[in-house]
């Protein structure tokens, strides 16, 4: 790959001070601890985790919504990190956002018209109403809605077209990047499959770049082109998607891949899964050593020691000391 | 003779915009030591057939017409003199013989009361016992579904819990007096993939150790794959197709079925290029469509399937579905 990556992620760090009271000491919760990644032009990135993993504080750091602590975030050869103003709305103009829920995310008391209009009149896109018109019925028809829904409100709209209409949104101004968090979670199966075939297609005619954050395996690994598994706010093994799927390197990802529901009975009732023990540890006092080593099977007496640090290995990338030579 | 006999089930919800019919002519039956899986989207009714059986409907539901057999008992609303009768029946039923696992375990759990308590309360209200046999029940359970320290953990309060502890500590209650009949509800929607793995291989266990019957309410299909053995597809307020989990997965008889099949994303297959989705939304139950619920999704669709609602097709013992396209009349043409 000879072409420069859309958005590079290098050390990323986003703390957050929790500290109750004047007086007790400090903690800090590393939401994402030294994440560093590539996404190329016309690229999905897939982010999988549980929850509190901090995929989503990585997503909103990437956005802008949450200030990084360290590290940097650089957009088509710009650092980002600590943009402000004017830079920093022209930086959101190419970077939107898809949100998890379709019943919070979209203001009941606007019209679907009024919501789609709205970033195109921050953004100082078009000089009259009625050009902004024009491209709100041309967006709705984009995204598989009708012209004649431009003066409805979200509550007249199901969950799936709600989803849409927040989709079209996104696209109002333009982006080349899209931050796509958990936008299929709260639809029902029939739904989120339209919902994946619409972003894909998008993506095929606007040449857009995505950040697919989701916690179903199965769906990321079908839209992703490379996939990014985290854990206690650290990336702990990066790949091309049907690789990571088919030969995890990290027993954390095996042990995650082993988790997912198979709808086929034969292979679902014959599958032997890992059971990891116990849950994800808290991020404000994560284990010494490696952030996994509590629950994994594999773990020595260096993994409670030392952390390890991400290493290639053939496509991949992994962090894992059984991996070293 | 089957634990659980539900026929021609309707239940009606009378809103300020007209009745809603959540659940039309439903019919299923299971035997000790089945599980089923009753699958489908939101507002398809599926919760609402379970909760009709219960006797949990929300205040302005109820269960116009159908017959309930549980454990050889008659249980339909309709065959009790009053609500308070039914109410006694039900009581006694319900957390004794039949448990229930619900979707949310916060707000299942009382957050003021000791998780001991909670525990506690299923057992001394059906059962002539002291409370402290009642506590030792309660660790009993608590170990059985795989909480650590239960001695010290019984005194705790729901809060100190994580999620998938919250879920074993409702399936223990759910369990308290070795019920005939489980019905679980969503419940591990709420849950991460690697807990919910934790509390479906829990469930499974528990089932093939006690024999109890268990009732798996679910959007996906994926876990009723792993833990049933016979699978119903609601659609509409109606089951549109019957079978064993085979049957659904391997054969399925019924468009909306094969449309469910098809919009997931199966990780096993490499080169699956699109998903198929099914167009359009589930039908409004205000007005419930003439004929055949999917009609209005369905890329099948014929003139008849407008108008006229398909009859039950028998494929073999175990396999049954509601579609025109294999009905005898339309086959022949």
């Amino acid at each position: 790959m000879s072409e420069k990556p859309i958005l590079s992620v290098s050390h990323l760090k986003t703390y957050f001070d929790v500290t109750k009271g004047l007086f007790t000491k400090k903690q800090i919760v590393k939401a994402v601890d030294d994440v560093s990644f590539d996404i190329m032009p016309n690229e999905t990135f897939g982010l999988v985790g549980e929850s509190g993993c901090g995929k989503t504080t990585l997503g909103r750091t990437i956005v802008k919504l949450y200030e990084p602590t360290d590290g940097s975030i650089t957009f088509e050869g710009q650092d980002i990190a600590k943009i402000k103003g004017a830079e920093l709305k022209a930086y959101r103009k190419n970077m939107q956002m898809i949100f998890q829920d379709p019943y919070a995310s979209l203001n009941p008391r606007m019209t679907v018209g009024e919501i789609i209009k709205e970033p195109m009149i921050i953004h100082n896109i078009y000089d009259t109403d009625a050009e902004r018109e024009a491209r709100v019925v041309e967006l709705l028809k984009i995204v598989g809605l009708k012209p004649d829904h431009i003066r409805r409100y979200p509550a007249e709209f199901s969950g799936g077209q709600r989803q849409r209409i927040g989709i079209a949104r996104a696209l109002a101004v333009d982006p080349k990047f899209i931050v796509c968090d958990e936008p299929i979670s709260a639809l029902d199966v029939s739904i989120q499959a339209q919902v994946v075939n619409l972003l894909k297609n998008i993506q095929k005619e606007l040449g857009l770049s995505y950040l697919f954050i989701a916690h179903d395996l199965s769906m990321v690994k079908h839209i992703s082109d490379r996939i990014g598994v985290m854990y206690l706010g650290h990336m702990v093994e990066m790949g091309p998607g049907n690789d990571v799927y088919h030969r995890p390197l990290h027993p954390y990802t095996t042990a995650l891949l082993s988790a997912i529901p198979i709808p086929d009975p034969d292979v679902a009732k014959a599958k032997s899964r890992i059971i990891l023990e116990g849950e994800i540890p808290s991020p404000i006092n994560p284990p010494a050593g490696c952030p996994f080593c509590t629950r994994c099977q594999k773990a020595t007496e260096r993994c409670h020691k030392e952390m390890p640090q991400p290493i290639q290995v053939g496509t991949r990338m992994v962090a894992c000391h059984l991996y070293e030579r | 003779m089957p634990l659980l006999d539900v026929k021609n089930l309707e239940t009606v919800f009378t809103t300020d915009q007209g009745i809603v019919r959540a659940v039309r002519d439903v019919s299923f039956s299971l035997s000790e030591g089945e599980a089923l899986g009753i699958v489908g989207e939101s507002g398809s009714g599926k919760s609402q057939t379970m909760y009709s059986v219960i006797g949990l409907l929300a205040g302005n539901g109820r269960v116009e017409s159908g017959d309930i057999t549980f454990d050889g008992k008659d249980i339909s609303p309709k065959n009790f003199k009053s609500q308070k009768e039914y109410e006694d029946v039900m009581k006694d039923i319900r957390g004794n013989t039949m448990g229930m696992i619900f979707q949310d375990p916060m707000t299942f759990l009382n957050p003021v009361l000791k998780i001991g308590t909670q525990l506690t309360e299923p057992i001394l209200n059906h059962n002539k016992i002291s409370m402290e046999d009642a506590k030792k029940r309660a660790i009993e359970l608590m170990t059985l579904v795989g909480i650590p320290s239960p001695e010290k953990r019984i005194e705790q309060y729901p809060f100190e819990f994580s999620g998938g502890m919250r879920q074993r500590i409702v399936i223990a209650i759910a369990l308290a007096n070795n019920p005939k009949l489980v019905i679980a509800d969503e419940p591990t929607t709420a849950l991460d993939v690697t807990i919910q793995a934790q509390v479906l291989e829990l469930i499974d266990e528990l089932k093939n150790k006690s024999n109890s019957a268990v009732i798996m309410i679910s959007h996906d299909l994926g876990v009723v794959a792993k833990l049933c053995d016979k699978i119903a597809i609601m659609y509409g307020g109606k089951i549109v197709e019957f079978g064993t989990d085979k049957d659904i997965f391997y054969d399925p008889k019924h468009p909306y079925t094969e449309g469910l099949l098809g919009c997931i994303a199966n990780p096993e297959d490499d080169d699956e290029e699109e998903l198929h989705p099914i167009a359009g939304s589930p039908p409004d139950l205000l007005n419930p469509p003439k004929g055949c619920p999917f009609v209005d999704r369905c890329d099948k669709a014929m003139n008849v399937c407008k108008n006229y609602p398909p009859k039950e097709i028998r494929f073999s013992d175990t396999h049954v579905s509601s579609c025109w396209l294999y009905d005898e009349r339309v086959v022949a043409k």
